[in-house]
């Protein structure tokens, strides 16, 4: 009873590890489905969040809005799907997203560079310098985005629970060691725990909601009750306040709704 | 019958998970109570070599040369311990040295980062933004050290086979994870991966021995074949390579020494100028 993020470099396995994972622990394996989901839920074609969630993002892009409410209504389509419990997720910025949710048990898995290149060579019937080329490119793509979007790096062992290196342990004994580990207390799911997860979920659909028309604004929600909070004059407040109470109006569940000016977003907020 | 090698962030954090993993698997424990005996045989003070484990000094200095060579009484020390199999060791840098061999078990584990933060900031009555910096700098220094002597770098999570985060999973889940993962048959040492190490702890052997007169010797190791590479300026070539030939030989263990001896273009360039 846990929700697993599992990390991965292209051609590190990972996404064999996840898929063996879900189906040895009865779980639903997600990845691509999240994009689906947000690309029906905020009518946006898949192929620009794609775009928001893999490439880095220049300069000028850093503060677009569209790029920040595209990351929301994935993070709100992933909240969503982990609500639900009992998930493996083995897309881009899993650990980061689900970050303080304490039944989640984040996995990266690794896997040498010769032996990445020698799978990308094979797949895409290419040279060892266009593969290596390749995937360092994408590796580094992967790492601006996430430095970036969320100031950490990706390779950073302390984003989370576990690092695999899939070299002398194999596929199979990764998913042993995964599995052994989610069952275990930490990441049973808690009344707790699935109550945080779900006022992480009516922020984050706050959040994605208010993206379309505002940046720049933290959400949080205990118990029904959200909170927003936002950078700006009192009638950017006002404007901010009237489409949040829009918003609550359609949204199951919200007993309270406070909007605040503030001068720095409080860090625990979507 | 396997040998699992454990490193951390925080010395004590790795010390108590590589006891207790010893215990589960009633494996022998290595970790810094071995220096004692590394002082001795060496005569270099303990708290030197304490040192010499923690930071580096200028390659030039004549403290590098004493931080060398207390390394490599470490890495003897360590490696003649390894040999004995069924052996949990803990820090010593074993697991920037001890390479390519199948049967051990690399393990990387990382304090509960908020807990650790806590404890500085209380100790050192500061605030937990500054304990944070605090730990961000030794794991800088940490990385600097392990980079400028053994040119790899210790944080970097493919140099383990898996990196183990307390701050959810409790120590004792950890042992578990570890004790279960050495029992693979992967970890299960074979003819070929027993050799391996032999032949790595043959050749520093041979490295210590030469390393007082011949500090620049890189040896490696084959059986009891012994192959040493050195620089030199031509007219000391032979002599040299006679020099370290003798040295080698005596040395248990090994039958047959080549040493390849190439020019030492850049001393040649400064004595010809």
């Amino acid at each position: 009873m846990a929700i697993i993020t599992i990390s991965r470099g292209s051609y590190s396995k990972g996404k064999e590890v996840a898929e063996k994972v879900a189906s040895r622990l009865g779980y639903k394996c997600i990845s691509r489905e999240v994009l689906l989901d947000a690309s029906e839920h905020f009518h946006i074609p898949e192929i620009r969040l794609v775009r928001a969630i893999h490439d880095a993002p220049s300069i000028l892009e850093r503060f677009s809005r569209n790029r920040q409410a595209f990351i929301s209504y994935i993070q709100c389509a992933l909240i969503r799907y982990a609500k639900e419990d009992n998930v493996v997720y083995h897309g881009l910025a899993g650990h980061l997203i689900l970050k303080g949710i304490p039944h989640v048990l984040k996995v990266r898995v690794i896997a040498d560079l010769a032996d990445r290149v020698q799978a990308e060579m094979e797949r895409e019937k290419i040279s060892k310098t266009e593969a290596r080329t390749l995937l360092l490119k994408d590796d580094e793509e992967r790492r601006k985005w996430t430095q970036t979007l969320y100031g950490a790096d990706p390779r950073d062992s302390s984003l989370y629970d576990l690092v695999v290196h899939i070299h002398k342990l194999t596929i199979e004994d990764a998913v042993d060691i995964i599995c052994d580990t989610a069952i275990r207390e930490p990441f049973k799911t808690t009344k707790q725990a699935q109550q945080k997860i779900e006022d992480y979920a009516m922020a984050s659909e706050m959040k994605a909601a208010l993206s379309d028309s505002f940046d720049n604004i933290g959400v949080k929600s205990e118990y029904g009750n959200i909170l927003v909070y936002a950078k700006g004059n009192d009638h950017h407040i006002q404007r901010i306040r009237k489409k949040a109470k829009e918003i609550a109006n359609k949204m199951e569940g919200v007993n309270d709704l406070e909007v605040h000016a503030t001068q720095k977003l409080p860090p625990k907020s979507v | 019958m396997s040998i699992i090698l454990i490193s951390s962030d925080r010395y004590e954090t790795g010390r108590a998970i590589a006891q207790k993993v010893a215990e589960a698997t009633e494996y022998a424990f290595v970790d810094r109570e071995i220096l004692g005996e590394v002082a001795r045989n060496s005569h270099i003070p303990e708290p030197k070599i304490r040192n010499s484990l923690e930071t580096s000094s200028s390659p030039l200095s004549f403290s590098s040369k004493v931080e060398n060579r207390a390394l490599a009484n470490v890495q003897a020390a360590v490696m003649s311990r390894l040999l004995d199999n069924n052996v949990v060791c803990h820090g010593l840098a074993a697991h920037l040295y001890v390479l390519g061999v199948s049967h051990v078990l690399k393990i990387r584990v990382l304090s509960n980062g908020d807990e650790w933060a806590s404890q500085i900031a209380s100790e050192r009555k500061v605030g937990l933004e500054k304990a944070r910096k605090i730990i961000k700098k030794q794991e800088t220094a940490g990385r600097r050290w392990s980079l400028d002597i053994f040119r790899r770098d210790e944080t970097d999570p493919s140099e383990y086979d898996m990196v183990i985060s307390l701050s959810q999973i409790e120590p004792d889940e950890a042992v578990k994870t570890i004790a279960e993962t050495v029992s693979y048959r992967k970890f299960q040492p074979m003819t070929y991966s027993i050799k391996c190490l032999k032949d790595k702890e043959l050749s520093i052997r041979v490295r210590l021995a030469l390393m007082e007169k011949y500090p620049d010797v890189n040896v490696t190791a084959e059986g009891s074949t012994v192959v040493v590479r050195t620089k030199a300026l031509k007219r000391e070539k032979r002599k040299k390579a006679e020099n370290i030939r003798a040295l080698a030989s005596k040395i248990p263990g090994v039958d047959y020494v080549e040493v390849h001896v190439v020019s030492n273009i850049f001393r040649q360039a400064a004595e010809s100028a």
